[in-house]
């Protein structure tokens, strides 16, 4: 069950006010797409996991 | 298989199936002229194009007089480069200098780029000859739609179904024989998904090995720039005059540039092939046809003496949601001013994808960066026991384009995103063609910077299958 109350909040903190009001559909719809994804992810355990890119100097790859 | 050559002619007879290495041979023999190839596509493009939508814009009075500079030169001796004279079609998210970049969308009405992108200079310093603009989805990402200030392309072998994307126009354009080369982008399959779909060959670099100085940023940290071409020979033409380190390109990369097509002919004997059969067994089921063609490839490089062995990286769900939570939380950096003053300017689709950013936060992001981090370093693990990754491309055949069901259902079930998110090189090419006469695709991803390898058994693949004579009826 999508929680409206949040979705509507982080929309407005966002800015997306006109989006919000006029397509409510597709704010709805993103923001379904950004928890599906963040549900799916498993999060390094390892305190000492960087991320990319490395945080090192160099010729990249 | 079932093979065409294009209305009932010999390949070899039709101008527009010549590849860009035949057609420097034929210019250098003085059997075509440059001015003649040109004229035959553009004839070819007014007549099947309105049917097929791959250009947003044609520039056709540039490219002749082009052609025109390229035909005397030739006859002078004085060769530009190694595609002088060959006709080239660029994705509208590249700038091609005094043409707009639309982007295929609204929003961008009224840009006219100032200059060309790095990737489009490369072209032209090696002499190409650039066509115009092509079809793409909206801002690489929201697409096929119909609700854009231009039409969707369609896919050459038929019109009916999507073309893949969001490199569309090229893929089409490229399969319908209207240019031997384009240039694409991938984001998270943006080359591979129509390469797959249009049965083409198309190639996502190395991360940094193309420069994307002058390309509309989709996600930093994930967009490439890459050839998309009918045979695998063309491929390694067309990144041999795009790669290179680009000083002002943050995330180019100082590489040996690698003489690409120097080792396509040399056989698989001895290669050893990691065969990733749970990206379409397991993680996704892939149809029987898609898997069957599969098989069929892993037995032809076994048969030409390739050691084919299963390995195993991480799940397909999980590289989907790291390339998913880094593309929408970098494309909303770039799109959020517009989204919030002007959403009714995008199409519904592209608004839906860019938006999702503004629900994902700081902590998700770096989480999927960390996580991405050590899914390089299991992949780079699988990649040191083998020379070459065999798998998936996209699980199915391209469903009909008005179906929005089936195409946002069946988008999604693909297997290229693993390679953004680690950045190593990755082609997709045909497989086969279905039962019902579509292209099912294969994907060989390779070593960092070590492209020749990729092309080298993709190649092997393309030579025992024939695949580079396989072209749709039109």
């Amino acid at each position: 069950m999508m929680d409206i109350v949040l979705m509507e909040t982080l929309a407005g903190l966002a800015g997306l006010e006109k989006a919000l009001a006029e397509f409510p559909e597709d704010v709805a719809a993103a923001f379904r797409q950004a928890g599906g994804h963040r549900d799916v992810m498993r999060a390094p355990e390892a305190p000492e996991a960087e991320p990319w890119p490395p945080m090192q100097a160099g010729d990249g790859l | 298989m079932a093979a065409d050559a294009g209305g009932g002619r010999a390949v070899s007879a039709a101008l527009h199936w010549l590849g860009a290495s035949e057609a420097v041979r034929a210019f250098a023999a003085k059997t075509v002229s440059p001015v003649e190839l040109l004229t035959a596509l553009l004839e070819r493009i007014d007549r099947l194009d309105p049917a097929l939508n791959v250009f947003i814009r044609r520039d056709d009075q540039a490219a002749m007089a082009a052609a025109r500079v390229a035909e005397a030169e030739i006859a002078a001796g004085r060769i530009r480069g190694p595609l002088h004279g060959v006709p080239v079609g660029i994705k509208d998210i590249i700038d091609v200098a005094g043409l707009p970049t639309t982007c295929h969308s609204a929003v961008r009405a009224g840009h006219v780029a100032a200059a060309d992108a790095v990737c489009v200079a490369k072209l032209r310093q090696a002499g190409a000859i650039i066509m115009g603009k092509l079809s793409t989805h909206e801002f690489a990402i929201g697409g096929p739609s119909f609700d854009l200030p231009f039409p969707p392309a369609r896919n050459a072998w038929n019109r009916d179904h999507h073309p893949g994307g969001s490199s569309s126009g090229s893929g089409s354009g490229v399969a319908a024989g209207f240019f031997p080369l384009a240039l694409g982008t991938d984001t998270g399959g943006s080359i591979r998904n129509p390469a797959s779909a249009c049965g083409i060959v198309g190639l996502k670099p190395t991360y940094g090995l193309v420069s994307r100085r002058g390309v509309f940023p989709l996600a930093f940290s994930l967009d490439h720039v890459g050839p998309m071409t009918r045979t695998v020979a063309d491929n390694a033409l067309l990144l041999d005059a795009l790669a290179g380190h680009d000083p002002q390109d943050g995330g180019s990369a100082v590489a040996p540039r690698g003489h690409y097509a120097g080792r396509l002919e040399r056989g698989v004997r001895g290669l050893r092939v990691g065969f990733v059969r749970h990206f379409h067994e397991t993680d996704l089921i892939a149809d029987p046809e898609v898997a069957a063609a599969l098989e069929g490839v892993a037995r032809t490089l076994a048969a030409e003496g390739a050691d084919v062995r299963a390995v195993t990286l991480p799940t397909l769900g999980e590289f989907a949601a790291v390339n998913r939570i880094i593309l929408t939380s970098e494309a909303w950096s770039i799109h959020a001013p517009w989204l919030r003053a002007r959403p009714g300017d995008y199409g519904q689709l592209g608004r839906q994808r860019l938006m999702a950013g503004a629900f994902l936060q700081a902590g998700d992001l770096m989480a999927a960066q960390r996580r991405r981090k050590e899914m390089i370093a299991e992949v780079e693990a699988v990649l040191r026991d083998v020379d070459v990754l065999l798998c998936a491309s996209s699980m199915e055949p391209a469903s009909r384009i008005e179906d929005a069901e089936a195409t946002g259902r069946t988008y999604p079930r693909q297997a290229r995103t693993p390679f953004n998110v680690t950045g190593h090189p990755a082609l997709a090419m045909m497989a086969g063609l279905s039962a019902g006469g579509l292209p099912l695709s294969v994907q060989f991803a390779g070593r960092y910077f070590d492209e020749a390898t990729v092309f080298q058994v993709a190649r092997a693949w393309e030579r025992a299958a024939g695949t580079d004579r396989m072209h749709p009826s039109l």
